[in-house]
């Protein structure tokens, strides 16, 4: 890839001025956090998307994976976030074919904060990123001006704050793995049910060293969607139509079928 | 160019209104927000106006609170000056388009629904728009959530675009059962809740029939 | 025990007592900033900015015109804030009594207050006079109030229809009436957004000797194409007949099943496909 395409810019601009309105992108609008536990680390997110004040999905994942030891989660524009973790996560491939080594987690830092700096903010991707390497476990988060912190737990989103409320409170040092696991979940959840733009369900990574990184899709679903009180089932004939017809699809294998109801609820 | 804005954030939340044959419902939720953050989870938007109306006003709350102040002020003197006539919501109705139109040119930012008994015993909504133009419905969505209750409404309640599959003629309301419309209102929130931030917390459901008013809460999404 | 109160008829009016009257007009609240009208635009005027937030209702085709058998007065039914419809079964109708009627385009709100407001100066007008009044002094009372109110943000336009004694016969008169403080006597009438679809079939088919079945229809007709047409006007038809005797209500009319029936019965409507 050469770089984004500024082609439309001053077009954009000047239909702005005369009223037309921009599309609404897709937010993350969220809660994601990291933890640090003694033997690794933790990411956590919401699974809300949201275009204004729309859910425009209500099971998304935002926590991506850079490398099988480096994962990160994601805030701000989906389509920033999806992109450049993708990005580099071919980058990182190719390093360490390269080196011959598994990358380091500041390696995957560095050049990140490098190609969000480059674009001054307007790649809106805001991240957590966590993993384990040969020189231990890190945990850093990275704005999309292209600063980064460091610590041993960090939340970024829109329900941040309340995420931090509960880590401000509850963490504490030389936490087990399970005991950093509820409080990334519990943080999330503060997020969840306080912050309008987070929601749904909890996701959660636990990254370790020597141990295969594990995601756990549909971690905490505390807002299961509430049996219906009636039946919307319409009979065959409710619809006025100008005139019937079908078709027939040839499939040509049973998987391609299985491929998106794996994508959606996949738990490894 | 004016720069004065006395209108806050609207403060979300939706309501929805169905009229049966001997019933009116009222229903709406009970969260409170500004921007992304929740101001209450418990904050009733149904106003009991007294004699046996009911009252929504989605939008700004400050203005949505004077309104309804505004109304019981006159409905009150109506008793003062009336031998405590009960008013009629028909007469209610009118009351709440004077009070509307009388700041046409520094308007409430308001989209009230009113219930209540009609005259004839049957369920009666009346909708308004920030200005006072008003009129009876069979329903009434209003509120952040209305783009996505409306719709469901109309194809639920009057069957909008739907053929009865037997003769291939548009499908008709004949009745309405309390149950049904009740159990109408709560699919129309655990949906809206569904998609709209600003929907959800607890669903409260006014159901008023010759008997009285009935105040029945359902749970909704918290998140 | 039944006092003097619960005789009384019942009125749907007694509660509503207007604001408060000045010079014989309501007093309305303004706000006290220098350009109430500039503040009333930035925050009610959706043409200008789709994101306003107080969407008042407007949007419409009406049509109104004289012809030997006397008026015919019809209307859409659709109530649009900015994109959304409000309302798909709106009376545009206003029956100002029984012998006058008052058709609804710009603000719904204004429409419905105003007409509502001259039914009942016409009627005091009655009780002070001993005798109905013109179409022409109820249409100049209305007139007289946009004229006054000119600049501040009304939008109305009505057409005021009815029937005025003049040299001891009855005769048919139309008024248009806007918030610019026009008011125009005319034959025949078209206002609103669709009103440029209305006039092409009315031009086209419009006669004064028309028989009263087929002035009705050619209303019906023009308020169709203008609902085909333009996107603000649409879901139903109603339709009046003004005769001496008074208003008489032709029904309401479903503008979809109603293309579909005249697409068949007089083969037009040829750009959507048979069913």
């Amino acid at each position: 890839m050469a770089g984004l395409s500024f082609d439309n810019y001053r077009r954009n601009k000047s239909l702005e001025a005369s009223g037309v309105l921009p599309p609404k992108t897709t937010s993350t609008g969220t809660t994601i956090v990291g933890c640090k536990f003694n033997g690794g680390v933790i990411l956590s997110a919401d699974t809300r998307a949201t275009a204004g004040m729309v859910v425009a999905d209500k099971n998304c994942l935002k926590l991506h994976r850079l490398a099988p030891n480096i994962w990160c989660a994601g805030a701000g524009t989906a389509s920033d976030n999806d992109k450049v973790t993708e990005l580099e996560s071919s980058q990182l491939e190719i390093h360490s074919q390269w080196t011959g080594r598994a990358p380091r987690v500041v390696t995957a830092l560095t050049h990140l904060k490098q190609h969000l700096f480059k674009y001054q903010g307007h790649v809106g991707a805001y991240l957590i990123i966590a993993g384990v390497d040969v020189t231990g476990s890190h945990l850093f988060s990275l704005h999309a001006h292209g600063s980064t912190d460091v610590g041993p737990y960090l939340a970024l989103g829109s329900g941040s704050m309340a995420a931090l409320s509960v880590l401000e409170s509850k963490w504490k040092e030389d936490l087990t793995k399970e005991e950093a696991m509820e409080l990334c979940s519990e943080a999330i959840m503060a997020g969840v049910f306080n912050d309008l733009a987070s929601g749904s369900n909890v996701d959660l990574c636990v990254i370790e060293k020597g141990k295969p990184s594990r995601l756990h899709r549909g971690y905490k679903q505390p807002n299961q969607r509430l049996q219906k009180q009636r039946n919307y089932n319409f009979d065959i004939g409710t619809t006025s139509y100008f005139e019937a017809g079908s078709e027939v699809f040839y499939i040509s294998k049973q998987s391609d079928l299985e491929t998106s109801a794996m994508e959606v609820d996949q738990v490894s | 160019m004016s720069r004065f804005n006395p209108y806050g954030d609207s403060s979300g939340g939706s309501s929805l209104a169905i009229a049966g044959a001997d019933f009116a419902i009222l229903a709406g939720d009970t969260r409170h927000s500004t921007g992304f953050s929740i101001d209450s989870r418990d904050q009733s938007q149904i106003a009991d106006l007294g004699d046996g109306l009911f009252l929504t006003s989605n939008g700004f709350s400050a203005d949505a609170k004077q309104l309804v102040d505004d109304l019981r002020t006159q409905i009150k003197w109506y008793h003062h000056n009336n031998n405590d006539h009960k008013l009629s919501i028909s007469a209610a109705a009118r009351t709440t388009m004077m009070l509307l139109y009388g700041k046409r040119f520094f308007p409430y930012y308001v989209n009230p629904i009113m219930i209540g008994m009609a005259d004839d015993g049957t369920g009666a909504v009346y909708s308004f728009d920030p200005l006072g133009s008003y009129d009876r419905e069979p329903s009434r969505a209003a509120g952040h959530a209305s783009e996505l209750l409306m719709p469901f409404l109309d194809n639920q309640v009057t069957f909008a675009n739907q053929l009865d599959p037997q003769t291939g003629e548009p499908r008709k309301r004949l009745d309405l059962d309390l149950q049904t419309a009740v159990d109408l209102v709560k699919d129309a929130f655990t949906g809206a809740a569904e998609r709209q931030v600003q929907v959800g917390d607890t669903l409260e459901i006014v159901i008023l029939t010759k008997d009285g008013v009935d105040r029945q809460y359902y749970d909704l999404r918290r998140d | 025990m039944d006092t003097v109160i619960d005789q009384l008829p019942k009125s749907v009016d007694a509660a509503a007592a207007l604001p408060a009257c000045v010079n014989g007009l309501p007093n309305f609240e303004f706000p006290s900033i220098d350009t109430p009208s500039a503040f009333l635009r930035a925050f009610t005027d959706d043409a200008s900015n789709p994101d306003v937030p107080i969407k008042p209702q407007h949007g419409t085709t009406t049509l109104a015109f004289k012809f030997q058998g006397g008026i015919i007065v019809a209307v859409d039914s659709r109530a649009s804030a900015g994109s959304w419809i409000a309302s798909q079964k709106v009376k545009k109708v206003l029956e100002i009594n029984p012998f006058m009627l008052g058709t609804m385009a710009g603000g719904a709100a204004d429409c419905q207050f105003w007409e509502r407001w001259l039914g009942s100066q016409c009627r005091l007008y009655e009780l002070r006079n001993k005798k109905r009044i013109s179409v022409s002094a109820a249409s100049k009372i209305l007139a007289n109030v946009t004229y006054h109110y000119k600049g501040s943000g009304l939008s109305m336009g009505t057409m005021v229809c009815g029937y005025s004694e003049k040299n001891n016969t009855l005769e048919p008169e139309i008024y248009y009436v806007d918030s610019d403080g026009s008011r125009v006597a005319g034959q025949l009438f078209s206002v609103g957004s669709g009103q440029t679809f209305a006039y092409g079939v009315l031009d086209q088919g419009y006669d004064y000797n028309l028989s009263v079945e087929d002035a009705l229809t050619l209303g019906k007709r023009a308020i169709i194409a203008a609902t085909h047409r333009d996107a603000y006007s649409g879901n139903s038809c109603n339709l009046y007949h003004l005769k001496p005797t008074g208003w008489v209500y032709h029904g309401n009319y479903d503008a979809a099943a109603e293309i579909w029936r005249l697409k068949e019965a007089e083969g037009s409507f040829n750009d959507i496909r048979t069913k």
